[in-house]
């Protein structure tokens, strides 16, 4: 599972960051390492950029970069209901509220993931 | 070591957004410079703090994220640190985002160069629930630490305080990052390899430089080409960075930086308590609005009409004052002085050249002063979430929003804002499509021939006139990513600062630094420029004799019987201006250049004004209404440049959207091709000039020759 997978409100742990030298140090030095905690603040339409919030700041990435981060998120073993918790009280009731209309959308960013990794 | 100096110079440094501009300024005062050092492009500011009889020199270097050689900021940065060896790094850390800030502050650590840290917006962590035991903290990092609120100045005599003691040496000694006995494993021998060459290693702290071979970092392995066993020390390298590499089963680069953050996260845990968590933030409020997936982007469309209405209703008013001390001091100078070669020089060269420009200083203060607004309040980093998308699909990046918008009032700060860009290449596509942003000098050109040609919607054509410029932009853009500035997108990851209120000490310096610049332009490029252009438009000198001023009289005269004397003067006068203008240098190569501006529909008059034009775009108004005998500056000569534009058979509706749009696209100012020049050089300067001539030409030509093929004459 990448970052550019999560719907809006999901909690996820840094697994690694599958981007070449260049960017995957960036993304590093930006506080994108194995076991980082963060959590996704914000997807925009037309797949735009995203928001996330990664060792307590909030950072803006394309999804073409999100998809070279690969993560870990329990929020599809949960049927597609997020975690929320793990700090972020304040994700909680909206995630959640918003979880059930979330499938569609995270259909569309999986069918993406086959070019995902590289970025045009 | 114990140095006591009377002047101890210090590096400000820090990450973006951590209050750095706004604590220099609390630091040092008024009393600053902003200067350009050699050898960079990046300005750095310096100030000086007096406090007994120590004097502190401050540099304020580029916010950075960390020390890599990737972008320009973080290698000026490096190597002002490295050469110049400042006797100390304040290294300001926002105190709401500690784990990152201090990334950056292990580095500065590494450098051999004492750090203090100021853990700025403390009041902002305070009220975010954070409880920061700064003493743990810095006992863990060995970093001395003083609590600041740089927007109110507190806690500035406390940051001197651990200055003086570093200095004074009463602060135990540094500790280093500790990367975890794998990685420490590898640094050691290597450490040690760099330090046998103890004249490199004088030069180049040896754990540093391990660090950074380890990081793979070009910069670094080419400064090792230094070193008396370099090869060695290279293989030496390698072979650690093959271990880390089979050990870690990830890049080296990487498992430095997890270390390096793992080694953060530790000291942090100790050391700072989240008390509660706040159940309202004020950002997540705002942002809810303002990054709406949906209205984010016609958001960002008011937020830019309203600046430049704001702009243009405030600056009206100022703008008119100039120009009438401008018309009163070329008044007085006339009077003053005796007639002849240097009266005009003063008067319609000088004065009128670079009055022109200055008239515009107050609506560049303004439009600066709004988008400064937008710059430190965090805006800009929403609107570069909502562009990016469709930026991106031309090429450009969400970050070119700022430089672009600029571009609508003047190409000249707008060409400068593009330092902002990380990407040289990006950095290059923005400062080229620019002069397409139509600015504000192209708007009375646009005018008068839309009110001219378009009587019924003169607006509109206007406006049509702007949207072309942007698709202009855009469309090149993405021609130049493809062709000459081929190469893989630059990542679009950007900090998205909260949402902060701009201090009006902070909002008046950014004003400030940028006016001067365009005023300094004013005062050299643009003078030397207008200076020019009345030498082309005055020389060769033609005097009329009697019998062709009363050749003149009687043409006029019978042409119009009814005439006073007044008007009957001030037209010969018109008449007269016209042919000297015409037998001119600038005339004659009009008339040279004709056979380039024929297929385009327009005679030597328009290669004339195209000429004049690049002292500033406003000129080609005045230059046509000296052409066209409706008088340059007197009141009317509006209303009689459209009637005789009109009047004139080679002119028609086609023509004026040509040369319009020819104006908008073809190289601009003297000014801005000075900018383009000091941020590119000259080969970049060659290539745009002969870009948007190609633009310019190009366009027009296809729109004479497609509205030709319509049927539409002339």
């Amino acid at each position: 599972m990448t970052l550019a997978d999560l719907p809006e409100g999901a909690a996820f742990t840094v697994g690694s960051v599958l981007l070449d030298s260049e960017v995957g140090k960036r993304l590093a030095d930006m506080g994108f390492t194995a076991g980082a905690e963060g959590r996704v603040v914000r997807r925009s339409f037309f797949r735009g950029p995203l928001q996330v919030l990664i060792r307590g700041y909030s950072l803006l990435l394309r999804r073409c970069e999100a998809a070279g981060i690969a993560v870990e998120s329990d929020y599809e073993s949960l049927g597609g209901a997020l975690p929320g918790g793990r700090g972020f009280g304040r994700g909680r009731g909206r995630g959640r509220g918003r979880g059930l209309g979330m499938g569609g959308r995270t259909g569309i960013a999986g069918r993406g993931r086959g070019s995902g990794g590289t970025c045009r | 070591m114990n140095r006591i100096r009377d002047e101890i110079v210090i590096a400000l440094a820090g990450n973006p957004n951590s209050g750095k501009t706004t604590l220099f300024n609390a630091l040092t005062g008024a009393h600053h410079k902003v200067g350009n050092y050699p050898g960079v492009t990046v300005e750095k500011r310096e100030g000086v703090r007096k406090r007994g009889d120590r004097v502190y020199r401050f540099v304020d270097l580029p916010g950075i994220y960390s020390l890599t050689a990737y972008s320009l900021d973080e290698v000026v940065t490096r190597d002002f640190l490295l050469d110049r060896k400042p006797d100390l790094i304040m290294d300001v850390l926002d105190s709401t985002n500690l784990e990152r800030h201090l990334y950056l502050c292990l580095q500065f650590q590494e450098l051999g160069i004492p750090v203090v840290g100021a853990l700025n917006m403390s009041d902002e962590a305070e009220a975010k629930g954070l409880r920061i035991d700064a003493a743990a903290l810095s006992s863990v990092l060995g970093i001395p630490l003083a609590r600041t609120v740089g927007t109110v100045g507190a806690g500035i005599d406390g940051l001197l305080d651990l200055v003086d003691s570093v200095v004074e040496g009463s602060v135990p000694a540094e500790r280093l990052p500790d990367y975890g006995d794998e990685l420490e494993g590898r640094l050691e021998p290597l450490t040690a390899a760099i330090a046998s060459d103890p004249a490199f290693s004088a030069a180049f702290p040896p754990r540093w430089m391990a660090v950074k071979l380890l990081e793979k970092d070009a910069d670094a392995r080419a400064r090792l080409g230094s070193h008396a066993r370099a090869a060695e020390t290279l293989e030496l390298a390698a072979s650690a960075i093959a271990w880390v590499e089979r050990h870690f089963g990830k890049d080296a680069e990487i498992v430095v930086s997890e270390q390096r953050y793992a080694y953060i996260h530790g000291a942090v845990k100790e050391s700072v308590k989240l008390a509660r968590t706040p159940d309202f933030s004020v950002t997540e409020a705002i942002d809810r609005v303002v990054m709406h997936p949906v209205l984010a982007l016609p958001l960002f469309v008011g937020v830019l009409w309203a600046v430049f209405q704001l702009t243009f209703a405030l600056g009206e008013y100022p703008m008119a004052w100039l120009e009438t001390l401008f018309a009163w001091l070329s008044a007085s100078l006339s009077a003053a002085l005796p007639e002849g070669l240097f009266k005009s020089l003063v008067v319609d060269g000088m004065i009128g050249g670079v009055g022109g420009v200055l008239s515009f200083v107050p609506l560049i203060i303004i439009l600066f002063f709004l988008l400064s607004i937008l710059e430190d309040s965090g805006y800009m980093s929403r609107a570069a979430f909502a562009t990016d998308k469709i930026l991106h699909t031309f090429g450009l990046h969400g970050q070119s929003i700022f430089p672009l918008m600029l571009g609508f009032g003047c190409s000249v700060p707008a060409i400068m804002a593009a330092r902002t860009l990380k990407s040289p290449r990006d950095r290059i596509v923005t400062i080229l499509v620019i002069p397409f942003m139509s600015c504000g000098a192209k708007l009375p050109v646009h005018v008068l021939l839309s009110a001219a040609f378009f009587p019924d919607r003169a607006a509109a054509v206007v406006m049509l006139v702007y949207a072309f410029g942007v698709l202009m932009a855009l469309g090149s853009a993405l021609l130049l990513k493809r062709t000459v500035l081929k190469g893989r997108a630059t990542p679009f990851v950007m900090e998205l600062p909260p949402w902060r209120a701009p201090t009006l000490g902070g909002l008046a310096w950014h004003v400030r630094e940028k006016t001067w610049l365009y005023v300094k332009k004013a005062g050299t490029v643009i003078l030397a420029a207008s200076i020019l252009i009345w030498a082309v438009t005055t020389f060769p000198a033609r005097e009329a004799d009697a019998a062709e001023l009363a050749a003149i009289e009687r043409s006029i005269a019978e042409a119009d019987p009814g005439l006073d004397d007044g008007a009957l003067e001030s037209l010969v006068a018109n008449e007269l201006s016209r042919r000297a203008l015409e037998a001119s240098a600038a005339g004659r190569i009009g008339r040279f250049m004709e056979p380039v501006f024929k297929p385009l529909g327009f005679d030597w008059k328009i290669g004339v004004a195209t000429i004049t034009g690049f002292a500033a775009k406003e000129v080609v108004v005045s230059t046509l209404g000296v052409l066209y005998a409706a008088g340059g500056e007197e009141e009317g000569a509006d209303a009689s440049l459209r009637e005789a534009l009109r009047a004139d058979p080679a002119f028609g509706p086609l023509s004026a959207l040509g040369l319009m749009l020819f104006i908008l696209l073809i190289p601009p100012c003297f000014a801005a091709l000075g900018a383009i020049k000091a941020e590119l050089g000259w080969k970049w300067l060659g290539f745009s000039f002969a870009f948007l001539l190609a633009a310019g030409w190009l366009v027009a030509f296809a729109v004479r020759q497609l509205g030709l093929l319509a049927g539409y004459g002339g």
